[in-house]
């Protein structure tokens, strides 16, 4: 049976603009997230009872959109703690956890982010070292800055935003560590919108308030363990450099968060947001908004609304932020040593890739090599195993595979099935 | 000698022929293990094989794939490991006392060391009813068995390339091998699931199974695959045979489970279903309980090629001595794929069958289809 409802998969920017665009047109909608809360990642909310840091701006952006939200009543319902199982071929959604249940919705959005890509380097699945990303959650559920030195490597805006948060927080970062030279031709960055120049105007005034370094052009090329410290080795342009550090924030980038999302025949389903296209929070507001209305028109059997300018606007800045943020680092993973770790679920190692030979197939990769066999199903290795295999298939590791995320088997049994009887 | 198709099937016959001093290329659409041979379980079985010409093929492949295994060649795919065997319900009960009485008319390497109830196997649930042990099959994953096959330095892997059209006369084949034409003095078609598209006559079909594995625990939690006898009444009697679900519980080496599986006809690996998925795994936690504790990483379906009248393929086309076709195994081909590469091997060499592991494969023959329809060159 089919349920009358909409179902939206991540209670974010995208999620909720398009809950509130699906909802304005007279649609029922059911919002699930993983989380404990709505907000998503730019938006993430505090621990109950917990101070939030967010600035004016973003608070004002988001009590906006959750009056938006509000306004629509009943017709949108927020179930968090609930995770996404999967859309299987004859268009039942799984879902666990909180809202657990096999449902059968009318249309399927998927707003669920993006990701970080961390690229492979000796020891960088050492404990202490994690992702960028993950020390900026860390600090928006708790409003604490994490103990001990904190040293900040890969490349991208997102470093200059944490290290300028633990400046903030009174504990600023042993150094950031980018790979591209962003400052080395100031005009190139004349193109940004202001907003985001003056974003990064006010993060470099924290940085630099602080002395926080700013290596830029510089690699963090290798991480040991040494007298209960992480030990960072960095090649800069004017030489090498070691940090002592508690914990390593590595960022090399943003991609879209959609290993093992399957498309599905059966039923309408939308990606947007960051999940679509990697394009940052302004934009996902916008193609949440958008999509939300695409869809409602889709549904009504009328033409699709015109596309959002915001979504040109900020994609253009995007672009233009990747060119001034431009490095070789990619290049680096040819002359890795052997026993990098290249697939942490399994641990295999970049000798084990170098074993399968020039050209593997997937399945060799796969089979013979246990890439993207693990619990991540590739989600983490598999941009770079095609990068150092040069392997035959477009899709090194394979097509997407359900599930998107790993499912106890206890609890995809004790899912209630909604398909068969009433709508919930 | 061209052998199309790098399955577990096409590598055993490339081994055989190389090792026979003869010049082999392989070729493949996509590469080594790429369909059936490398979404299986692995299960070295003569317990779930049909009886008759099935069960006694497998018998002696078993022991041929354990001499190949003590001779090095299968040592690091090969293992063996105890086999158990469930049911519930009368359908099972009925089912699990043929599988006695056609091991004891076997009389071969595999035999019931225990028959019981849930007892008898540490960890079984509820879902047991009753459980036999077997002792003397084995595991194989066909990955594995392919790659030491295909390391022998006498093949010529080619891939990807995919077979097009051919022609034979009276001293050879010409093929159009991915656009390229090659002339070869025999043609061994070995193409599992594609093989209706070479020869569009043969009744061969995608049957589908949806497979579920694991995150990784402790290894040797299940000391071998667990069965349910269902599984053995839809290799008996075909699909849809039973009410119950044919599960297999099938421990890695990993630590993961590898669960299966249903039989569909269709295609597609990408397409899996909860309700399939749900019915596979209750069954299973039913059966080992330990099952609920861990996490499903990855689901899909592997396509196995079955043949109408549920034999394999194997022999020489009709009228059409050098080009010779062993497929259609919808999964036994993990099994069977010793011998009949030993078997093929001599066929295309001309030499007599061997009298050891009597291995009559005239069953198999495509002669049962009558005159084959196959896509020539223009």
């Amino acid at each position: 049976m089919t349920d009358a409802r909409i179902l939206v998969v991540g209670a974010g920017l995208a999620g909720l603009a398009a809950a509130a665009a699906l909802a304005r047109a007279g649609h029922r909608v059911l919002v699930v997230d993983q989380a404990l809360r709505p907000g998503g990642a730019v938006h993430r909310q505090p621990l109950p009872g917990g101070r939030s840091l967010a600035s004016s701006a973003q608070a004002r952006r988001w009590r906006a959109l959750m009056a938006e939200v509000d306004a629509q009543g009943a017709r949108i319902e927020i179930v968090c703690n609930t995770r996404f199982g999967g859309v299987d071929h004859t268009g039942t959604v799984l879902l666990t956890g909180e809202g657990a249940a096999l449902i059968n919705p009318r249309a399927l959005v998927l707003a669920v982010g993006a990701r970080e890509a961390v690229q492979p380097r000796p020891g960088w699945t050492l404990p202490g070292v994690t992702t960028a990303g993950a020390l900026q959650t860390q600090i928006k559920t708790t409003a604490e800055a994490p103990a001990g030195r904190v040293l900040l490597a890969g490349s991208g805006p997102l470093l200059l935003a944490l290290g300028a948060e633990l400046v903030r927080l009174g504990r600023p970062p042993l150094a950031i560590v980018e790979a591209g030279r962003p400052f080395s031709r100031p005009l190139r960055s004349l193109g940004l919108p202001l907003s985001y120049m003056a974003e990064a105007a006010r993060h470099l005034s924290r940085l630099l308030a602080a002395r926080v370094p700013l290596l830029t052009g510089a690699h963090l090329t290798r991480i040991s363990e040494a007298d209960g410290a992480l030990m960072a080795e960095v090649e800069t342009r004017s030489g090498a450099r070691r940090f002592a550090a508690d914990r390593i924030g590595l960022h090399d980038g943003i991609r879209t968060n959609d290993t093992g999302l399957t498309d599905c025949a059966a039923l309408p389903v939308l990606r947007l947001g960051d999940c679509r296209e990697a394009l940052g929070a302004n934009a996902a507001l916008a193609d949440g908004r958008a999509g939300g209305e695409a869809l409602a028109a889709r549904l009504a059997g009328q033409p699709a609304p015109t596309a959002s300018t915001t979504l040109a606007r900020e994609a253009s800045a995007q672009a233009r932020l990747a060119q001034i943020y431009a490095h070789d680092g990619a290049t680096r993973l040819a002359g890795l040593p052997d026993d990098t770790v290249i697939c942490r679920c399994e641990m295999r190692t970049l000798a084990d890739l170098r074993t399968l030979g020039p050209a593997p197939t997937t399945r060799q990769l796969r089979l013979d090599g246990r890439f993207g066999m693990g619990a991540c199903q590739g989600r983490f290795c598999a941009e770079w195993v095609a990068r150092i295999a040069s392997p035959i298939a477009p899709h090194a590791l394979g097509m997407p595979r359900w599930p998107a995320r790993p499912i106890s088997v206890a609890d995809l049994l004790a899912a209630p099935d909604l398909t068969l009887g009433e709508t919930k | 000698m061209l052998i199309a198709g790098a399955g577990i099937v096409g590598a055993s016959i490339a081994w055989h022929l190389a090792e026979a001093g003869l010049r082999v290329a392989v070729a493949d659409a996509t590469g080594p293990a790429a369909a059936a041979s490398g979404a299986s379980d692995g299960a070295v079985s003569v317990a779930s094989k049909k009886p008759g010409v099935m069960a006694r093929l497998a018998t002696g492949s078993l022991l041929y794939t354990r001499a190949l295994a003590e001779r090095g060649l299968l040592a690091a795919a090969y293992a063996a490991r105890p086999s158990y065997v469930f049911g519930a319900g009368e359908a099972e009960m009925d089912a699990i006392a043929a599988l006695i009485a056609k091991l004891a008319a076997l009389s071969g390497p595999v035999r019931v060391t225990a028959d019981g109830g849930a007892g008898l196997l540490a960890g079984a649930g509820p879902g047991v009813e009753r459980l036999v042990a077997l002792e003397g099959e084995g595991h194989m994953p066909g990955h594995k068995a392919v790659r030491a096959y295909l390391a022998h330095p006498g093949i010529t892997a080619l891939w990807p390339a995919r077979l097009g059209a051919f022609e034979a006369d009276d001293t050879g084949v010409t093929i159009d091998l991915g656009g390229r034409a090659l002339r070869v003095g025999v043609l061994v078609a070995a193409l599992g699931v594609s093989t209706a598209e070479i020869f569009p006559g043969l009744p061969v079909l995608p049957r589908a199974g949806q497979l579920i594995v694991t995150d990784a625990g402790p290894v040797g939690a299940l000391p071998g695959s667990l069965t349910a006898a269902a599984y053995l009444l839809a290799k008996t009697e075909g699909p849809g045979s039973g009410t119950l679900p044919p599960v297999v519980i099938d421990p890695l080496s990993t630590g993961q489970f590898l669960i299966g599986s249903s039989r569909e006809d269709h295609a597609d690996p990408t397409r899996v279903d909860f309700a399939t998925i749900r019915r596979l795994l209750g069954r299973s936690t039913a059966a080992f309980p330990a099952l609920a504790e861990r996490r499903v990483i990855r689901a899909f379906a592997g396509i196995r090629a079955a043949v109408a009248d549920g034999l394999p393929i194997v022999g020489p086309l009709p009228g059409n001595s050098r080009v010779i076709l062993a497929t259609g195994f919808e999964g036994d081909g993990i099994c069977l794929s010793a011998l009949i590469g030993r078997e093929v091997a001599a066929m295309v060499r001309g030499a007599s069958p061997a009298t050891d592991w009597a291995a009559d494969l005239s069953a198999l023959a495509p002669t049962r289809f009558g005159a084959i329809r196959k896509e020539r060159v223009a």
